[in-house]
């Protein structure tokens, strides 16, 4: 019973695996191996390989190790400095986002009297659901999680969810300046989500589908082309998204000292503060998917089907990379500055971006 | 816009009355019973400085602040009622350090006035190159300060990577970074030769070259622009009524300068201009101040061009005309200043500082001193320009104000 019910498994994750003649041999022989072969097998079981490693989970990791210390270090090369340095010099200070990690582990998170225990608690570990529900839909090629004609509905819908566990984050803190934060956070969402679904309305309309293989099939030309509008507002609906400077609101330092997560410390706040940076990378995948041909690329035989993975990150990685640039670039914009913009120039761009796609889809 | 009340009963806590709070009980009662509610910012907060402001707010319209300075009142002027007159020329740089010459020459010149002493030419630019110095060094560390208040962080890093050229210049003046003290009754401790002065001349077209790279990321910044222009108004009338000084009043539209109006040092024979502006926003201030600079370095220039050899100290101070090193105690160390009150007005980098040294002619410590520093004149324009305008403005006024309360509560 046991047997077969392995040997079930076993079939299940051989029928779809992942691909890449360059290891083949290797994995061939690991096969022959009574139980390391189910491990195997499941690693390279396409639905788990893309979850679990690529474009998921251990990606994100080694891009928020990337990214933390990537923004440090070109703010200070912009402000003529050096930036993080001291932990392991011979690579200029790489690691210095694991250890803050570390540090952050083993400090002592403290939770004040009057916050309300349970939701303080759970809710930085509650946000990571949404980020973690889109990638399941994220495909790159032919792995992917869950394949889904209304893919990229279902990932605008879930990115949706992540402010309001930050809203959530503020209200529990029960704290003056967290309060004030979240409902800074509150009124930017409503500014920036109307234009960002519009803008992504036009693309579907665009493409025709909501799925993300029938918009790269398109994309003969960069999407970034067929609609430059809905590009533009993309990109600056990611900046108010993700708290990036101009932005800056919820979370103004100066101003409310970071806001929601003004009571955080140790492993909450470190789990709290990734929320923006996380939000960031799942942004820039569907850019990246919506915009800029999403895993299209030059093929190469050896890496098979890991190369369209690799296309797709490093497109993304790409798009972050020159967005972590505007962070030294502008200052803050005031709440109702912000809200004039989200509500007038931005939406009246969306629209105009979305009669561009209408008459995209007509003339098609 | 409409306004809606809301008429929520509240009733305020009991530790009203027993608790230290900083404002009188029965406002913070009043506040509670309306729709206002009060917000202490400060001192701990990471945009105010050492001082807290007790802001009144209405959503989020601030309808009054109420300052409460002095976490860093040193007692400036009692400690100078016990020290020698030249023990207190380090004491007086402390208020603001970085505008330490500024300081220094106020209180130097109110007793020189007393002694009736001659300062040789030569000093006097030298003293205007250390003033002018200090007050461009002021000016962009208000401006570092202003950028990192609305979250510009290069436009905080850039000005202080600027203003590293004048430190590297006052330390090859005066051997020291600021506080300097090297302004005396009579003159400056020692003559400044021909290299330093060529490094001085050099590093002036340096900083403006940087300038230029700074206004295109943070002055002209669309953002910055954004968040300052008409925030923060003080018209002509308010400014003069509050009594508002220096670089602040100018922007307000009131040509008001003290090296115009009463010159002092080599500023009556130098060309220059007072920046002055109309608008009294928060933008202007700032724009006044960055005028400022290049007045300053055009000031710095022309002292260096027309510079000619001579004395630096007065020979009624000591024999030696070029330094005073090994007799500086001999000279100045006992001297009794004649009874009688000296006053003196300086304009600083913040504004308009004003020094009283009261004597009665038989110590030779100060019977009292007297220093009223522009932070402290400028506070109540300050917070009156805070009225009217959105939480998140207070630190973009506050910034563009540049205050520095260990300046103002001395």
């Amino acid at each position: 019973m046991f047997a077969e019910y392995i040997a079930y498994l076993f079939d299940l994750f051989t029928k779809n695996m992942v691909s890449i003649p360059l290891i083949q041999p290797i994995v061939d022989y690991l096969l022959q191996i009574p139980l390391i072969n189910l491990i195997v097998a499941l690693i390279l079981w396409r639905p788990f390989f893309a979850v679990v490693i690529a474009p998921g989970l251990g990606v994100l990791i080694l891009y928020l190790l990337y990214i933390v210390w990537f923004e440090r270090k070109l703010t200070a090369r912009v402000q003529w400095r050096v930036g993080p340095l001291e932990v392991a010099r011979p690579i200029r200070g790489a690691i210095q986002a694991l250890a803050d990690g570390l540090r952050y582990f083993f400090q002592e998170a403290i939770v004040h009297n009057e916050a309300h225990r349970p939701y303080f608690i759970q809710l930085p570990i509650l946000a990571f659901i949404p980020v973690l529900l889109p990638i399941l839909f994220i495909p790159a090629g032919n792995v992917v999680g869950i394949k889904s004609p209304f893919a990229i509905q279902l990932i605008v819908s879930f990115i949706a969810l992540i402010p309001v566990t930050v809203v959530a984050i503020g209200w529990a803190s029960n704290s003056r300046f967290a309060y004030i934060g979240s409902v800074r956070e509150a009124f930017m969402y409503f500014a920036y989500e109307v234009p960002f679904i519009i803008a992504v309305m036009s693309m579907i309309f665009l493409y025709g589908s909501g799925d993300p293989f029938i918009a790269v099939e398109k994309q003969t030309i960069p999407g970034a082309f067929l609609n430059p509008v809905a590009f533009i507002v993309f990109i600056i609906a990611m900046l108010m998204a993700t708290s990036r400077l101009p932005f800056d609101i919820p979370e103004a330092d100066q101003e409310i000292a970071f806001g929601p997560f003004v009571e955080y410390s140790g492993i909450l706040f470190g789990l709290a503060m990734t929320l923006a940076y996380e939000k960031l990378y799942l942004m820039a995948l569907l850019f990246t998917l919506l915009f800029l041909g999403g895993w299209s690329g030059p093929e190469f035989y050896l890496l098979g089907d890991l190369m369209p993975v690799i296309w797709l990150l490093l497109k993304t990685i790409v798009v972050i990379s020159i967005i972590a640039l505007v962070r030294s670039i502008y200052a803050r914009y005031r709440l109702d500055q912000a809200l004039r913009i989200g509500w007038t120039s931005i939406l009246a761009l969306s629209l105009v971006a979305l009669v561009i796609g209408v008459i995209g889809a007509w003339l098609a | 816009m409409d306004e809606y009340i809301l008429d929520v009963p509240v009733e305020p806590p009991k530790e009203l009355r027993s608790l230290f709070i900083p404002v009188p009980p029965d406002y913070v009662e009043e506040a509670y019973r309306s729709d206002e509610f009060l917000i202490l910012v400060g001192p701990q907060h990471p945009g105010s400085g050492h001082m807290r402001l007790i802001v009144k707010v209405k959503g989020d319209i601030i309808q009054e602040v109420i300052p409460d300075p002095g976490y860093v009142h040193r007692s400036m002027e009692k400690l100078a009622e016990n020290r020698l007159y030249i023990q207190n020329i380090p004491l007086f740089e402390r208020p603001a350090i970085m505008d330490a010459a500024n300081f220094n020459l106020g209180y130097v010149r109110a007793i020189e006035e007393a002694l009736d002493i001659e300062v040789p030419e030569r000093a006097k630019y030298i003293r205007t190159i250390l003033a002018e110095l200090c007050r461009i060094g002021t000016h962009l560390y208000d401006a570092a300060i202003l950028a990192v208040f609305i979250g510009h962080t290069t436009g905080f890093m850039w000005p202080f990577g600027i203003r590293e050229l004048i430190c590297e210049a006052l330390v090859r003046i005066t051997g020291a970074r600021f506080t300097s003290s090297f302004i005396i009754p009579g003159g400056v401790r020692r003559d400044v030769d021909e290299s330093t002065l060529r490094f001085v001349y050099d590093s002036t077209f340096a900083i403006e070259r940087r300038l230029e790279s700074f206004e295109k990321i943070f002055i002209k910044n669309p953002t910055v622009v954004a968040r300052l222009q008409g925030v923060g108004v003080l018209t002509k009338d308010e400014a003069i009524k509050h009594g508002v000084v220096g670089p602040f009043l100018r922007a307000s539209g009131v040509e008001y300068d003290v090296r115009k109006v009463e010159p002092y040092e080599m500023y009556d024979e130098l060309t220059w201009d007072i920046p002055v502006s109309d608008d009294g926003d928060g933008y202007s201030r700032f724009l006044v101040r960055v005028n400022e600079i290049s007045q300053s370095l055009s000031i710095i220039r022309q002292c260096i061009m027309r510079m000619e050899e001579g004395r630096v100290i007065s020979d009624q101070i000591c024999e030696n005309g070029k330094e005073i090193r090994g007799n500086f105690f001999d000279a100045l160390g006992n001297i009794v200043l004649p009874a009688g009150e000296y006053t003196t007005l300086t304009e600083a980098a913040r504004g308009l500082l004003l020094y009283t040294v009261i004597s009665d002619g038989e110590s030779n410590v100060p019977y009292r001193v007297r220093i009223v520093t522009p932070g402290w004149l400028y506070l109540k324009g300050f917070m009156e320009s805070l009225r009217g305008e959105r939480l998140a403005d207070l630190q973009a006024i506050y910034g563009s104000f540049g205050y520095f309360p260990p300046e103002a509560d001395r």
